[in-house]
């Protein structure tokens, strides 16, 4: 195993930056994952890591070796596809097989190789069987099956489980997991589901239009999201952007809504808020950390129920303050109803201000 | 009740439909297969019988005397029909194994890769397909004889290229469009050279394709005529289906002895669509719908 290095890593199509100036590191063992929505040039990177496709700007080096103008044949990586990618014409032995013949490998070494990996996935069983006989979550296990069985520098995944059904997603993941633990594998991970990269990264990249905007732990970047494009893309169900103006008085300052209610921040806030380079300030608060009252309370901004959505355990509702919705969690026992009036709490230590000319978290340091 | 009574209309009219379809067909069917039928009832006459009036339907004392005429090498007629038929096997062969040669890496590079001028290429390739074959035959003709090539089977397999590759990358294109582009980027990270993952990975799975291609190119150049006629002359130089035509003037009498001739001419074509024509099916409709 090795560790990933990329240094302003540009990729261009004409005159569109696909990927523009990013550079990561990824330590040798670690879990990274590339997150974003459709587009935003996370595959474009990793197929750029794998040599897939030609780099037009920057560095790209996997252990010590700058590989920016390697074959992918020759960069010692393993990738995984979104769809698999089985030699549909070769049985499941042979498509294990094939990176090892092709490194010419001698014959019962490789066939070691192929049955302890065919072990270890639990398919040997299926090893005489032809890729289409297979079910998604088997061939899944031969794809992963394939990567692993030549001990790489680093594995390159790119949606692996998308075309899983949810169940078997939630237990391959478990397994992904496991799996990285146990190889101690370098492992750069692509999905635009940002609970996969929560639940299975050591670190997660966030990107938005080929842009790095973010890469630190999943834990840090929930907490501490840079931009209004990471706080509203990690987390499940989003959190709640609301536009409001910042107004002076005194060392105090107030949030003002144009619905006619406004906040009043406190002191560490309001430092915040005077940081912005306009008095247009957004306001983000995770749903767990805003609390719903039936009346008025000192503080509380008021709101009307829009939607209630149970889901067991937790019930969410999203509520209108004013022209904006802002998403509450709630005990499944709590009655409220669509077209209550409700007030809403925000808890000051909790929540989120950013600037709402740049779009970047306002901070203290 | 006025429901089920509408349906019940609505059901005799769809039946109707059917039935006018299979009648259709039929009657297609019957106008396809009776010539050939005719043909090969012809061919194992006599040639008595064959010029009788009014006809005799089911040959009475059927004889394979034709045959063995036309295959029998020390027979003059014999000599002339098998120089024919090898002369057609010569030309055909060359241009399908040419055209493939041609075709595939063509084909693979116009579904693989972009670089400039593809698409207008691309349709360029077909506007040899655009014309009435007649509208090349002088500039062909000319074009031979500047590269000494008229009366040789080269220039019937030059020009059987020009039509015949165009169709052949079309088709195949459509049968590379169909496999993911990530076979053969798995192929290349698990250690493979791009030509190798083409050979090993590519290759096998588009052999369906490459096998309907190659009866398709040669199948349309077995049956080539206009150009055939006008670029050959010596006797011992001809195709088939201009030797065929010789047969007709010289022995316009011996009418199973062309039939005989007719039906060895069809039995290739016929034989390879038989057995081949799952791959052909299938290549024809491959790349319409995408998966």
């Amino acid at each position: 195993m090795a560790e990933v290095l990329l240094r302003d890593v540009v990729k261009t199509y004409g005159p569109f930056r696909a990927v523009d100036n990013v550079s990561l590191k990824i330590e040798d063992g670690e879990f990274v994952a590339l997150v974003g929505p459709s587009g935003c040039g996370k595959t474009t990177t990793l197929n750029l890591v794998a040599g897939l496709i030609p780099i037009s700007g920057g560095d790209i080096y996997i252990g010590d070796r700058l590989v920016n103008d390697l074959d992918p044949k020759d960069r010692d990586i393993a990738m995984v596809f979104q769809n698999y990618a089985l030699y549909p014409n070769k049985t499941v032995a042979k498509n294990l097989a094939f990176p090892l013949q092709m490194r010419k490998l001698p014959r019962e070494e490789i066939e070691r190789k192929v049955a302890e990996a065919a072990k270890v996935l639990d398919i040997t069983h299926l090893l005489e069987r032809k890729p289409r006989e297979l079910s998604g979550g088997q061939q899944q296990r031969v794809a992963l099956g394939r990567a692993l069985v030549r001990d790489p520098r680093a594995f390159l995944m790119d949606e692996p489980l998308s075309n899983l059904d949810a169940k078997l997603r939630v237990q391959m993941r478990s397994e992904l997991k496991r799996f990285h633990q146990d190889l101690e594998a370098t492992v750069i991970y692509v999905t635009h589901d940002q609970l996969e990269a929560v639940t299975m990264a050591d670190k997660m990249a966030v990107m938005s239009g080929g842009v790095l905007q973010q890469y630190d732990a999943p834990a840090e970047v929930f907490a501490r999201p840079r931009n209004m494009f990471v706080a509203s893309f990690v987390g499940s169900p989003a959190m709640s952007l609301v536009p409001l103006e910042a107004a002076g008085s005194g060392d105090g300052v107030r949030l003002v809504s144009g619905d006619g209610w406004s906040l009043e921040l406190s002191p560490e806030n309001a430092r915040k808020a005077k940081r912005a380079s306009s008095p247009s300030v957004v306001l983000g608060a995770r749903h767990s950390t805003l609390r719903v009252h039936k009346s008025a309370v000192p503080g509380a901004v008021p709101g009307k129920v829009y939607i209630v959505e149970p889901t067991g355990d937790i019930t969410f509702a999203q509520i209108y303050l004013g022209k904006s919705i802002v998403v509450v969690s709630l005990e499944p026992h709590v009655a409220i109803a669509p077209d209550e009036p409700v007030w809403v709490e925000f808890d000051q230590t909790r929540i989120h201000l950013f600037d709402g000319a740049t779009q970047q978290a306002l901070t203290l340091d | 009740m006025s429901a089920a009574g509408a349906d019940a209309v609505g059901g005799r009219k769809v039946d109707g439909w059917r039935w006018a379809g299979r009648i259709f067909i039929l009657l297609l069917s019957i106008f396809a297969v009776l010539p050939m039928v005719w043909m090969v009832l012809t061919s194992i006459k006599t040639q008595f019988a064959a010029l009788q009036y009014p006809p005799e339907w089911w040959p009475k004392n059927p004889t394979l005397d034709q045959y063995t005429t036309l295959l029998n090498p020390t027979s003059d007629v014999g000599r002339e029909f098998l120089g024919y038929l090898w002369n057609s096997i010569w030309v055909c062969t060359v241009t399908t194994i040419l055209g493939v040669v041609v075709a595939v890496p063509a084909a693979y590079a116009f579904s693989r890769f972009r670089f400039p001028g593809r698409a207008w290429m691309f349709y360029a390739v077909l506007l040899r397909n655009m014309f009435p074959a007649v509208v090349f035959l002088m500039p062909l003709f000319i074009l031979m004889r500047y590269l000494h090539l008229v009366n040789t089977g080269w220039s019937l397999v030059l020009t059987y290229l020009t039509f015949g590759l165009p169709l052949s990358i079309w088709l195949l294109k459509g049968f590379y469009d169909n496999i993911p582009p990530q076979l053969e980027q798995a192929a290349r990270i698990d250690g493979a050279t791009r030509f190798k993952a083409f050979i090993l990975i590519v290759m096998p799975l588009s052999s369906p394709g490459i096998i309907a291609t190659a009866i398709y190119s040669f199948i349309i150049s077995w049956n080539e005529y206009v150009y055939a006629v006008t670029f050959l002359n010596d006797q011992d130089k001809l195709t088939l289906p201009v030797g065929l035509q010789r047969f007709f003037t010289e022995y316009t009498t011996n009418w199973p002895g062309l039939m005989a001739a007719s039906f060895i001419m069809s039995v290739p074509v016929v034989v390879m669509f038989l057995i081949l024509q799952k791959y052909f099916v299938r290549a024809l409709t491959e790349g319409a719908v995408k998966h």
